[in-house]
């Protein structure tokens, strides 16, 4: 009862998880937020922090239609777009971006929109093909919806049906160019 | 205990599901679930013109588009009685093979790189941007090509297209033999292939299985040398089978249909005569039903059609081969260790878009 | 009565070698002819409307109540094993249902067309015959709306399981 009353008592304690988040943001990770360490820390690798992630975006290994065969050549040795950092992940914790490739089925609707949950901050989404923007050849069909932008926010648009390998790419490389004008600090947010 | 695998999984090539029922590492039971992709093509083609479905036929299987839109198109002929000119057929066989060589190298590649061999993805997928570059002087498009129209195709051959194409066989050939020292040299391929997935003769039949997977159980049937169509007649020509009917059958198999098909395309381009490529169809089709039959290379795929003499069609059924062979999976899957999952399902070779539709 | 027995069983292989010479003579040698024939002996008022439509391509017309008996006879007699494709079209008084069954042996295909009426579209099903059969009557039931009596799991396949409609039939508008 001592110890749960006095957590900083210096001795070896158990919590719960929502008093353990407490006690984080009260001693360790709020006080470094809002005191001008945190965003002197900020100030000095959010360049860096920043540089790193637009040069590894990790994208979630799925693939709907046609453009995701596009996507598998754009790995293969002619457009490699490993060279850029660009590297397909099979699970949504460990991916930057989610990049969608083909028309979404209403079946297919409330998965996609999970994965989307199920990635961690910062995320970005690519719209990729015709299908993916609008609903493509499929927009007036009783089984298609009509864009993905209609659940899920996107970032980027590559049109194409199919969208070429280059374009793929191209539109990687925009997306850097964007998270290079949106830095942010990791503590402060900023 | 019930494990998803899928819709979102790396071995997955495609949108399905399935649910396997382990006891330890051992199969038990498999439920595929399929209807992710499901776009409401037959009900799309009701309302559009007969020309203006080839291209949704086209994204109908993606892997081997020009196929289904080919027999979209003879299909249509049959409804329409159209007789297609003789160059026209020989261009259909031409590019119909080529683009059956192109979806057993994206087959290849992903299989390789599934069952650890990265090195077959990386090589695999270079040989196929040799035909993709064929195939955009010849179309304009990577994938989905929009090439074939109701009474022929819908240009003729660009220049230098016969000296290319010869080239770039030649060249293959020499690789195909390559990929072959490689594959079977490699013991973990060879061990996770040999004896895994056995469908017997008589449940392959029964089942409604066809294509490469029905070959590889020793059953020699191929729709090209059986019930020809189009200009398959002239050709000479083996049919691939293999008397074991395990995995490593199936990819026996499509290796040497790569084979076979360079030796159609040579003959083909041999064999070309000068004349049309195209003859102009009516618009609208009488009342009847046109019935097309094609060997893809996932199987035999069926398209049905009722006319109603109009310029649209009153009904389009799609026969998929896929479909019915993963209803087969189970029986291929009880029994092997999960482990095992990859290399079977890898093996049939699914693709998603046609069996969903 | 061993001996008349013997004479018994001797005559009855006799009367089968004469038959069986006599035979070639009678039965056509085109495939075509021979499956119609057979066709029509064993199931006279059920299947009527024989059309060679091509080589190798046979259409007849079915009914719907001898469905499961013809199809066991195709599959065990004739050499039928291969189910290729069920087809559902509705028309304005009536729903059809096409069968396309191939036989690898002889290379024949044979379309059987049934008729069911429109407030009562339900069949047997042929999913024990042919274990191809089972998903497409699954997928027919799925976008048509077509019932088929006594097959194993008859559930939505395509489409989403809480769907209500089928969105095959021409009065849903999509």
């Amino acid at each position: 009862m001592k110890d749960r009353e006095d957590p900083s008592a210096g001795q070896a304690i158990a919590f719960h998880s929502k008093d353990f988040l407490k006690w984080c943001d009260e001693v360790l990770e709020g006080v470094l937020r809002r005191s001008p360490v945190g965003s002197g820390l900020d100030y000095i690798t959010k360049d860096f922090f920043n540089w790193a992630t637009r040069n590894s975006l990790y994208f979630l290994h799925f693939g709907i239609m046609c453009c995701a065969l596009e996507m598998a050549v754009a790995s293969a040795p002619r457009f490699d777009q490993q060279r850029f950092g660009i590297i397909p992940r099979s699970s949504p914790r460990q991916c930057d971006v989610l990049l969608v490739n083909g028309p979404v089925s209403k079946k297919l609707k409330p998965v996609l929109r999970r994965l989307y949950d199920q990635m961690p901050e910062p995320k970005w989404v690519i719209a990729m093909g015709e299908c993916a923007i609008s609903g493509g050849p499929f927009y007036n069909s009783y089984s298609v919806v009509p864009g993905v932008d209609q659940f899920i926010p996107v970032d980027i648009y590559i049109p194409g049906c199919p969208a070429r390998p280059e374009a793929l790419i191209d539109g990687f490389l925009k997306l850097q160019v964007m998270i290079k004008e949106n830095r942010k600090g990791l503590l402060t947010g900023k | 205990m019930w494990i998803n695998m899928g819709p979102q999984h790396p071995m997955t090539h495609g949108l399905w599901n399935l649910r396997v029922k382990v006891d330890g590492e051992t199969i038990v039971d498999a439920q595929p679930e399929v209807g992710y992709l499901h776009r409401g093509i037959e009900k799309l083609c009701e309302g559009k013109t007969y020309p203006q479905i080839i291209p949704l036929a086209d994204r109908l299987c993606y892997g081997s588009s020009l196929t289904w839109s080919h027999l979209y198109c003879m299909a249509v002929e049959d409804l329409m009685k159209v007789e297609v000119p003789e160059r026209a057929e020989y261009i259909r066989v031409l590019t119909i093979e080529m683009q059956r060589i192109v979806s057993h190298l994206m087959w290849l590649a992903a299989y390789a790189g599934d069952l650890g061999l990265g090195v077959g993805f990386v090589y695999t997928m270079r040989e196929r941007e040799v035909f993709l570059d064929l195939f955009q002087s010849l179309t304009g498009a990577r994938i989905t090509y929009n090439f074939p129209r109701i009474g022929g195709v819908a240009h003729d051959l660009p220049q230098n297209f016969e000296r290319d194409t010869l080239r770039a066989i030649t060249f293959f050939e020499g690789r195909l033999k390559e990929y072959e020292d490689l594959f079977e040299g490699s013991k973990i391929f060879m061990m996770r292939n040999v004896g895994v997935g056995i469908l017997k003769k008589e449940d392959a039949i029964n089942l409604g299985v066809t294509g490469p997977s029905l070959r590889a159980s020793g059953v020699t049937y191929d729709l090209r040398k059986d019930l020809p169509y189009s200009v398959y007649e002239e050709m000479d020509f083996r049919v691939a089978t293999h008397k074991d009917c395990d995995c490593y059958a199936r990819y026996r198999v499509r290796m040497d249909e790569m084979w076979e098909s360079c030796q159609i395309m040579k003959q083909a381009l041999k064999k070309m005569p000068e004349g049309k490529w195209r003859i102009v169809a009516p618009r609208n089709a009488p009342v009847g039903t046109g019935l097309a039959r094609v060997e893809d290379p996932r199987g035999e795929g069926m398209i049905y059609i009722v006319g109603d003499g109009s310029d649209k069609p009153y009904r389009v059924k799609i026969r998929s081969p896929i479909f019915v062979t993963v209803s087969a999976a189970p029986k291929m899957l009880i029994g092997y260790k999960l482990a095992d999952v990859v290399a079977i399902m890898g093996g049939l070779d699914m693709c998603i878009g046609e069996t969903d539709r | 009565m061993r001996d008349r027995e013997v004479t018994m069983a001797e005559r009855e292989k006799s009367d089968q070698k004469e038959d069986m010479e006599r035979a070639p003579s009678r039965i056509d040698a085109v495939p075509e002819e021979r499956l119609i024939r057979a066709l029509m002996n064993t199931f006279p008022e059920a299947i009527t409307g024989f059309t060679k439509l091509r080589d190798g391509f046979v259409r007849a017309k079915l009914d719907r109540r001898e469905l499961f008996k013809v199809c066991k006879f195709l599959r065990d007699e004739l050499g039928f094993e291969h189910f290729s494709m069920i087809s559902a079209v509705e028309y304005d008084d009536r729903f059809e249902i096409v069968y396309h069954i191939t036989s690898y042996q002889n290379k024949l295909l044979i379309e059987l067309i049934t008729r069911t009426p429109k407030d009562d579209p339900s069949v047997d099903s042929v999913a024990s015959i042919w274990g191809g059969a089972n998903w497409q009557e699954r997928e027919s039931y799925d976008l048509m709306g077509i019932r088929f009596n006594g097959h194993p799991n008859l559930e939505r396949i395509l489409l989403p399981k809480d769907y209500t409609f089928h969105p095959l039939r021409k009065d849903f508008k999509g």
